[in-house]
């Protein structure tokens, strides 16, 4: 058989795998794959959020050119430009870079910046080249992410994010604040205003301001802020001078600050800077460290307090203790209706008035209650001199009246004030200026001028030669009063005073009163027994009435028996047959039935006394006729010492009549040779005093009066001795013994005018002489002499007063009267 | 096409038992490993050459996507910023009326890229489907060879434009992405192009290599 023969072997290379063959070159394709994908993912996925950002108007904003910066650095391309659908806004689509789209929240701010020259300088420069860009403000926290927001044309002054601190100023007015002027600090700028704005109620201009870290820091309660803008000339004591602060707040105005003292507390949420004027004035309330510190009082004036306002100082002993915060006027309810007052409010820094710094406001108003009361008190003081401005001075008074710190629930405490002693000096410079332009000097001149007028006019005057006929008239006048009937007729009616006073006497002896009298005293005596009630005033009572009785009458009549003996031993036979008449006519009087019903009726009294005392046999009443009868025993007494006086009187007229003047009479002529010698002055001034005198004599009531004096001390007594008679009751019978005692003691006390009256006339008998010894011959020239003299003595009188008016107010000159 | 009767008679190294070296030139019996010249290893057919062909291809028309469709150049005038991919310098250079300049762009940076791609990816896909090339294929080999660094003019003027004009502000110019994606597509297909083993092209049958 045949082999077999092994069937050809088909051998196949194996199959190339693909991926054995396959190039590592292959992984570049891939990698650029991946690499391209990875940066179109990229691409896409960072391309950003779109916002939405509306703005008024987009100018300058152009679609996809337009970049959105922050910080300078762009974040964001303008997408698109479209409107709102009302065409009202222009809204622009920016895409925004991922990073900081988170930042973007709802308080973010855009503003399309534009170039922009204004006194603060060129901004937004480069825009003029490249257009306008969209800046972009947000704080640096992530927030709720916003899509759609408002953009400004302007920047925002408080941008967010922005380090600083945002406060409100208040002003009064806002001319010289406008939106964005710098705020200063020492010069550097450190912040910028926002545009002024008007608060709630219209009355104060608030603007807000923008302070950039750190300065912010520096704000505290001490800070002041004032004004800078424009330039401030100032020309003082210290000279003058021309200051501003940059060109920039001369023309936008700004704002300038510092702290007025050192650790000022922080500021308060919602604290309000006041705006001040001139640094000067911010400055000045240094010592108000902030509400908190000052301890408010009120002080309440009386009077006007122009020149005072806030701000202004309040002293103490010369030291700045407060700060006048506020005036107002106030209505307080009276008795009289409602009255306006003035009170002002005043800040009292306590560590200023000593107290230690942790002092609490109730403590310092303690110390304030005890100071009142030591005599603390508030006044309004000049600034000074010049100046109308006023503070108010807390001052001691030691004399002070007393007063407390009133204080009422829900006020301040008042401080009590006094009235100061404000001296305007510019006002009263001013017045004194006045009253010299208004003095009339001319006039003066012109008076003096015509005073020597006078003066010369006056020794030829024939006036001088009247002086002379007018001195003898005086003098004529004088006798003629001496010789007057009314002067006359006193002693004749002393003498029937006496007269009457002897009857009544008489009568009274006569009428059994004093047995009457007697017999009531043995009642009083009977009644003292009945009552056991013996009175000491009693025994003295009848020991005083027998006294009167036996003693003192008798010698009372014994002396004004002298005295009438005297006087009818004067060779004044008129006067004699004056005083006889006037005695007659006592006479006359005492016949009337009137006065001798007296006895009877002092009798009839002395019964019915005897009859009450008897009947009621009162307490007390026995020491009431015991006074009286004391009183009686005085007036007798007086009576008795006036008459001593009568016989010197008489002596003295005597001496005058038998030898004065005689002597002074002859001593005339001797005057009248040496008149011319004798001192002027002297002897006007002693003919006008003699003059005067013997007007007010002339004039004297008590001369004319005094003999009806006595006659209605004797009315008296017999109206009282009527009222006693006609009393009879117990309940009158005290007040009866009382009118006799005062009858008693009006007729003492007309006695007691009698030893004036002798004096009086002794005086003008004194006087008399004087004239007559000071008067000469009526030579010619003695006359004319006088009269020049008159008229010299009125001149140097007129003289005489306005010196002594000048003396006595000399301001009047400078014032006027 | 008229190539295509000529092909026949082309007798290659191969086929006569021969290999070249691809450094110097020299003729070696076939097997023979390296060449003693240059000691340059002989292979008679790079027979990965056209994988590494098609990897670069691609690679290179990945990038040249982003090429186009980012910016080529950031200009910034004044604050203003301009970017710019090529078509749309293109455009913008024709709106500006520089057309020569436009063509020329356009025409290296768009018209011969794009060629390039073509026509290796014609070369490429012809020697794989086993089509017996012609002198006609070579030439286009050969011109897509030359031409290829000629496309990075593109980057050239970026480069040049980027480093000259820094004026700050006033005006300054950036490369984009786009710039270096274009810069690698050039790259890669430059790569692609000398991957590419011409000797292919004659190799008629497919699969039998001798």
């Amino acid at each position: 058989m045949s082999d077999p023969t092994p069937a050809e072997m088909v051998v196949s290379p194996p199959r190339k795998s693909v991926f054995r063959n396959l190039s590592f070159v292959w992984l570049v394709p891939f990698l650029a794959l991946a690499v391209s994908l990875g940066i179109a993912w990229q691409n896409f996925a960072d391309r950003g959020t779109l916002i939405e950002i509306s703005f008024g108007n987009a100018s300058g904003v152009v679609a996809g050119e337009t970049t959105l910066r922050y910080r300078d650095v762009v974040v964001g391309t303008v997408e698109d430009v479209r409107f709102t659908n009302d065409l009202g806004r222009v809204l622009v689509y920016v895409r925004v870079d991922n990073d900081v789209e988170p930042f973007i929240d709802d308080e973010a701010a855009f503003w399309v910046v534009r170039p922009e020259v204004s006194a603060r300088g060129i901004s937004g420069l480069s825009t003029v080249l490249s257009g306008v860009y969209i800046e972009g403000a947000w704080d640096n926290a992530p927030g709720a992410v916003a899509q759609q927001f408002t953009g400004s044309d302007s920047p925002p002054l408080n941008q967010p994010g922005r380090p600083g601190r945002r406060i409100t100023l208040a002003t009064d007015d806002g001319t010289t604040i406008s939106y964005g002027s710098p705020v200063l600090y020492r010069g550097v700028e450190v912040g910028r205003l926002e545009a002024p704005r008007l608060s709630a109620d219209g009355r104060t201009v608030l603007v807000d301001a923008f302070i950039d870290a750190p300065h912010d820091a520096r704000l505290t309660q001490a800070t002041r802020f004032w004004d800078t803008s424009g330039f401030e000339l100032s020309f003082g004591t210290a000279g003058f001078s021309v200051d501003f602060d940059s060109i920039a707040s001369l023309v936008t105005g700004g704002v300038a600050f510092d702290d007025v003292y050192e650790d000022g507390e922080p500021l308060p949420s919602g604290y309000v800077f006041t705006l001040y004027e001139a640094e000067e004035d911010a400055r000045r309330n240094t010592l108000v460290r902030g509400p908190s510190q000052g301890v408010q009082f009120a002080i309440q004036f009386s009077e006007s307090v122009n020149g005072l306002e806030a701000g202004d100082d309040v002293t103490y002993q010369g030291l700045n203790v407060g700060v006048v915060t506020e005036l107002r006027s106030r209505v307080v309810e009276t008795q009289f209706g409602p009255e306006l007052t003035l009170l002002v409010n005043v800040s009292i820094d306590p560590q200023r008035m000593g107290l230690p710094a942790e002092t609490r406001p109730e403590d310092t108003v303690d110390f304030f209650r005890f100071a009142v009361e030591t005599g603390m008190r508030a006044r309004l003081a000049t600034e000074s001199l010049l100046s109308s401005d006023l503070r108010i001075e807390l001052v001691v008074m030691d004399d002070a009246q007393t007063a407390r710190l009133t204080e009422v629930d829900g006020e301040l405490p008042r401080l009590p004030s006094i009235q100061s002693n404000l001296s305007d000096f510019s006002a009263t410079a001013e017045g004194v200026l006045e009253r010299i332009n208004a003095l009339p000097i001319e006039e003066v001149m012109q008076q003096a001028i015509s005073l020597m007028d006078a003066f010369e006019q006056l020794a030829r005057n024939e006036d001088l030669q009247r002086v002379p006929g007018s001195a003898v008239a005086l003098l004529d006048d004088t006798r003629a009063l001496v010789g007057n009937e009314a002067i006359q007729a006193i002693p004749a009616q002393i003498e029937a005073a006496v007269n009457d006073l002897t009857a009544l006497v008489a009568e009274v002896r006569e009428g059994g009163a004093v047995a009457s009298l007697n017999s009531a005293l043995a009642s009083l005596d009977e009644a003292m027994v009945g009552i056991n009630a013996a009175s000491q005033s009693a025994p003295a009572l009848a020991e005083n009435l027998a006294k009167l009785t036996e003693e003192d009458i008798p010698a009372v009549l014994a002396e004004l028996q002298g005295v009438a003996k005297t006087a009818q031993e004067l060779k004044l036979d008129e006067l004699v047959a004056s005083a006889t008449a006037t005695l007659n006519r006592v006479d006359a009087l005492i016949a009337q039935e009137a006065v001798q019903g007296i006895p009877a009726a002092v009798t009839a009294a002395i019964e019915d006394v005897r009859t009450i005392v008897a009947d009621v046999r009162a307490e007390g009443a026995v020491q009431a006729l015991g006074s009286s009868l004391r009183n009686l025993d005085r007036a007798m007494a007086e009576i008795s010492v006036a008459s001593q006086d009568a016989p010197a009187l008489t002596a003295n007229l005597r001496q005058i009549t038998e030898a004065d003047i005689p002597k002074l009479l002859a001593e005339f002529e001797a005057v009248a040779t040496t008149a011319k010698d004798l001192e002027l002055q002297a002897l006007v001034d002693s003919a006008t005093s003699t003059l005067n005198r013997v007007d007010t004599l002339v004039g004297s009531q008590d001369t004319l009066e005094l003999p009806g004096t006595i006659n209605d001390a004797l009315t008296e007594m017999r109206l009282a001795l009527t009222e006693l008679r006609e009393g009879g009751v117990v309940e009158n019978l005290n007040a009866t013994l009382q009118s006799a005692s005062d009858a008693a003691g009006s007729v003492a006390e007309s006695v007691e005018d009698l030893p004036q009256l002798t004096a009086r006339l002794e005086r003008l008998v004194a006087e008399t002489e004087a004239v007559i010894s000071s008067y000469g011959a009526r030579s010619d020239f003695n006359t004319q002499t006088l009269s020049a003299l008159r008229e010299v003595q009125n001149a140097a009188k007129s003289i005489s007063e306005l010196a002594r008016a000048i003396e006595r107010s000399p301001n009047s000159l400078i014032f006027g009267r | 096409m008229a190539n295509a009767e000529r092909t026949q008679h082309v007798l290659t190294a191969r086929a006569a038992g021969l290999v070249g070296c691809a450094e110097c030139g020299h003729v070696y019996q076939l097997g023979t490993e390296t060449c003693a010249v240059c000691g340059t290893r002989l292979t008679s057919r790079d027979m990965t050459s056209l994988q590494r062909v098609w990897a670069w291809l691609f690679a290179g028309m990945v990038v040249y996507i982003p090429a186009n469709l980012y910016p080529m150049l950031r200009t910034t005038t004044f604050g203003n910023t301009q970017e710019s991919t090529i078509v749309g310098g293109v455009f913008e250079l024709m709106d500006h009326g520089s057309y020569g300049v436009a063509l020329i762009v356009f025409f290296a940076s768009v018209i011969i890229p794009v060629s390039k791609f073509i026509a290796i990816a014609y070369l490429a896909s012809r020697v794989q489907r086993g089509k017996p090339g012609t002198t006609s294929h070579f030439h286009l080999y050969e011109v897509v060879e030359f031409i290829g660094r000629w496309s990075m003019i593109d980057v050239f003027v970026v480069a040049i434009l980027s480093a000259l004009v820094q004026l700050n502000f006033v005006a300054s110019i950036h490369p984009g992405i786009a710039a270096v994606s274009f810069a690698l597509s050039v790259a890669f297909t430059m790569i692609s192009a000398n991957s590419f083993d011409p000797r292919l092209i004659w190799d008629a049958p497919e699969g039998k290599p001798v």
